[in-house]
């Protein structure tokens, strides 16, 4: 599993060999550039730092919804994911939190409302309809993080934040598809399997 | 009135009861900009100095992955033109293989196996427009010039150039052949149909509905970005575009785009122009949307800022919102009256005539009939269609979400079934333009299909192709 992992991020390095380009019109007008069009490094617009603070939190929700459910998943491949999470995820917060930081971006702490809500309803589950739900959510959750690391791509203006975002989309679709596999297999659907 | 009030308001109730119960469950909507064009906070002039000096660097970028991906280079086919003699079409596959692999090697692996190893050619997976980030129409040379020379309207992008070398693109001007004249062949004379000439090359062709029709067609209107504000990428402020800017004569011009039904900006993949040719026969229009009319398409393209998929932006730029009964069946007409090029070797039910096709050919068909499949989806019979979007789930074959140049590969999911008729004047291939010769198109569709053909197979096929 580690080595599919190391593999995966070698392979979206290289692919992403040749730099980001943007569109200046929409960068600040104010951007400080080291060549035309070119950001001048850690330098951010908007997105970025929308970006860096959602997917930040987002992160940090994975990681804290993955222990809780390796205590309280009853399901094996479950518990498997959530480990998953818990290695991936805290390895990608970690670098995000660095980028956020030399960036000086401020990230947020603690759960976001509507994960606090998440939080609340797994926590009156038990047993399968816990596996479900916590699946459920981990669906919805890799798709909106897919859909920010995809804006971040050609909406953001700080090359590093760019970069983390191109090596960790593969990663985080591939979670989805997993998370769409073990949900489809709790509730006998077929919902997303491709 | 008074039942539907009640009835509203019977439902209205359990409804709102859901929403209040909702609230505290709702999490903040995405950004806007993930589906909402921004408005431009760089002054323009800045945004254009900008854009000159990066293009450079955007079409060194462009011209680096197209190199990776495909063999360029000017290889006719002997003694084959496409329909108006103007061009000759291109051959040979041109799909570059990963280092150590055959096209045979790949036919025998699994498709999970091809993408574990990494081993699909990067040529067969989705391929990026020039500037992803800024996306919108680009026109090639040809286009631009002819345009210049007839209108003084300028096509011509500061940010970035047309990216496929001129051999690879369709013979310019396309011939244009009418259904309502089979006997005259092509009607262009050699010319690009523009507002300034096509009344004295129709005059006499047409109907007054066709003529008016085609008047239209060729009326530039303002759009995402060619139009006369900031968000712009056109020197001048501009009289826009018209339709047949890319559908040059009816036909294309390779001019590509991004598709209008997908956002984020980095997932929205590159449309290559579509040939209207045919297109009387199509059931269905757009490789997402399956418009169900020409008259539904038509009117749409307009409003959205052609293609796009955004009434907004366009509403700011200038929309055109043509009449349905006086402008929009007219431009219908006269785009329905435009006939494929002449396959002389085809019979009434588009099989070959033994008596005029080669050896070769009628091997072909009995590949494209039989072991090939071809024909489960391009149905001779409904010229070479069968009217339906297919998922060909290319995704079982690489890993998705890898991005090149700014762009992410995603699946494709359902395209509509292309016609095969004439297809020989349309390079390049698939909704993207991503291959670039049919010898290409035969090796995808092998290995996709999975229906393991041998070289002298498929030469038969790329030689029939050829006769369609
Ligand atoms: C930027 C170049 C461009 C311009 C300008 C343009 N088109 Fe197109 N046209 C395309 C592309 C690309 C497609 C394929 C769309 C898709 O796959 O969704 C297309 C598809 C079509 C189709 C559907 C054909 C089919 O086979 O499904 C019709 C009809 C059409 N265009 C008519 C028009 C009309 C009418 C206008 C003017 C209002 C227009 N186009 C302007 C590029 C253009
Ligand atoms: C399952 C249905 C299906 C089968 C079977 C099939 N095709 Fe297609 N074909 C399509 C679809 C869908 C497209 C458009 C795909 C796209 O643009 O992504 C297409 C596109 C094409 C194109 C490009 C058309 C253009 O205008 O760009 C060619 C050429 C082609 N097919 C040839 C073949 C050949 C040769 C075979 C048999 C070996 C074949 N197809 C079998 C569905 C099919």
């Amino acid at each position: 599993m580690r080595n599919i992992l190391t593999l995966a991020i070698l392979a979206a390095s290289v692919s992403g060999a040749w730099a980001q380009i943007g569109n200046p019109a929409f960068m600040g007008a104010d951007t400080r550039m080291q060549k035309p069009g070119d950001p001048a490094p850690n330098q951010t617009n908007n997105s970025d730092r929308v970006f860096a603070r959602l997917v930040a939190a987002g992160g940090a929700a994975e990681v804290d919804f993955a222990h809780m459910s390796a205590d309280r998943a009853s399901a094996e491949s479950v518990k498997n994911f959530a480990q998953r999470m818990v290695k991936d995820h805290d390895a990608a917060n970690h670098e995000l939190a660095q980028l956020a930081d030399t960036a000086k971006i401020p990230l947020p702490e603690g759960l976001l409302p509507d994960q606090e809500a998440m939080k609340a309803k797994l926590n009156d589950l038990q047993g399968h309809d816990y596996d479900v739900a916590y699946m459920a959510g981990q669906i919805t959750d890799h798709q909106r993080t897919a859909h920010l690391l995809e804006w971040e791509i050609t909406g953001g203006e700080d090359a590093n934040l760019q970069q983390f975002a191109m090596k960790t989309l593969p990663i985080v679709l591939e979670h989805l598809q997993l998370a769409q596999k073990i949900h489809a297999e709790l509730t006998d659907a077929s919902g997303g399997i491709r | 009135m008074r039942t539907t009030l009640k009835l509203s308001l019977w439902f209205a109730l359990p409804v709102s009861t859901a929403i209040l119960i909702g609230i505290p469950a709702l999490s903040d909507p995405l950004p806007p900009d993930l589906t909402y064009r921004p408005l431009p906070t760089m002054p323009f002039s800045d945004a254009k100095s900008i854009d000159e000096a990066q293009k450079r660097a955007v079409m060194e970028r462009q011209q680096a992955m197209l190199r990776q991906r495909y063999d360029l280079a000017d290889k006719p086919i002997d003694g084959t033109m496409m329909s108006g003699g103007r061009k000759p079409v291109q051959g040979g596959v041109r799909v570059k293989l990963p280092e150590g692999t055959t096209w045979e090697d790949l036919s025998n692996l699994t498709p999970t196996e091809i993408r574990d190893r990494n081993l699909l050619p990067s040529g067969f997976k989705p391929l990026p427009h020039v500037k992803q980030s800024a996306g919108g129409q680009v026109f090639p040379q040809a286009q631009i010039d002819a345009i210049a020379r007839l209108e003084q309207r300028d096509l011509r992008r500061f940010d970035v150039d047309f990216d496929l070398p001129d051999h690879l693109t369709p013979e310019f001007p396309p011939p244009i052949f009418l259904t309502t004249h089979p006997e005259l062949g092509d009607v262009s004379r050699g010319e690009v149909l523009s507002i300034r000439n096509f009344y004295e090359i129709m005059n006499g062709l047409i109907t007054p509905v066709q003529m008016e029709g085609l008047r239209l067609l060729l009326t530039p209107f303002p759009q995402e970005e060619f139009n006369q504000t900031e968000d712009r990428k056109v020197a001048q402020q501009s009289l826009g575009v018209a339709c047949l800017d890319c559908h040059a004569n009816f036909h294309t011009n390779a001019a590509f785009h991004q598709t209008p039904d997908v956002r984020p900006q980095s997932a929205r993949f590159r449309l290559d122009t579509t040939s209207l040719r045919g297109v009387f026969n199509q059931q269905i229009h757009g490789s997402k949307r399956s418009l169900r009319s020409v008259e539904d398409f038509t009117q749409f393209e307009q409003r959205t800022a052609y293609f796009n998929g955004d009434h907004v932006s366009a509403t700011r730029k200038g929309a055109n919102l043509p009449d349905r009964t006086n402008q929009v069946a007219m431009m219908a007409q006269m785009q329905n009256i435009i006939d494929l090029p002449p396959a002389p070797k085809l019979d009434p039910f588009g099989r070959l005539d033994p008596a005029l096709a080669t050896e070769q050919e009628l091997a072909g068909e009995k590949v494209f009939m039989g072991k090939g499949r071809c024909a489960d989806c391009h149905v001779p019979q409904t010229n070479f269609m069968d009217n339906n979007m297919h998922d060909l789930k290319l995704e079982r074959f690489y890993r998705i979400g890898e991005v090149t140049n700014d762009f992410v590969a995603l699946p494709d999911g359902p395209i509509k079934t292309f016609t095969l008729r004439g297809i020989k004047d349309s390079p390049p291939y698939l909704h993207d333009g991503r291959l670039l010769t049919l010898a290409d198109t035969v090796e995808f569709f092998n290995l996709v299909l999975g229906v393991k053909l041998d070289q002298k197979e498929k030469d038969d096929l790329v030689a029939y192709l050829l006769a369609l």
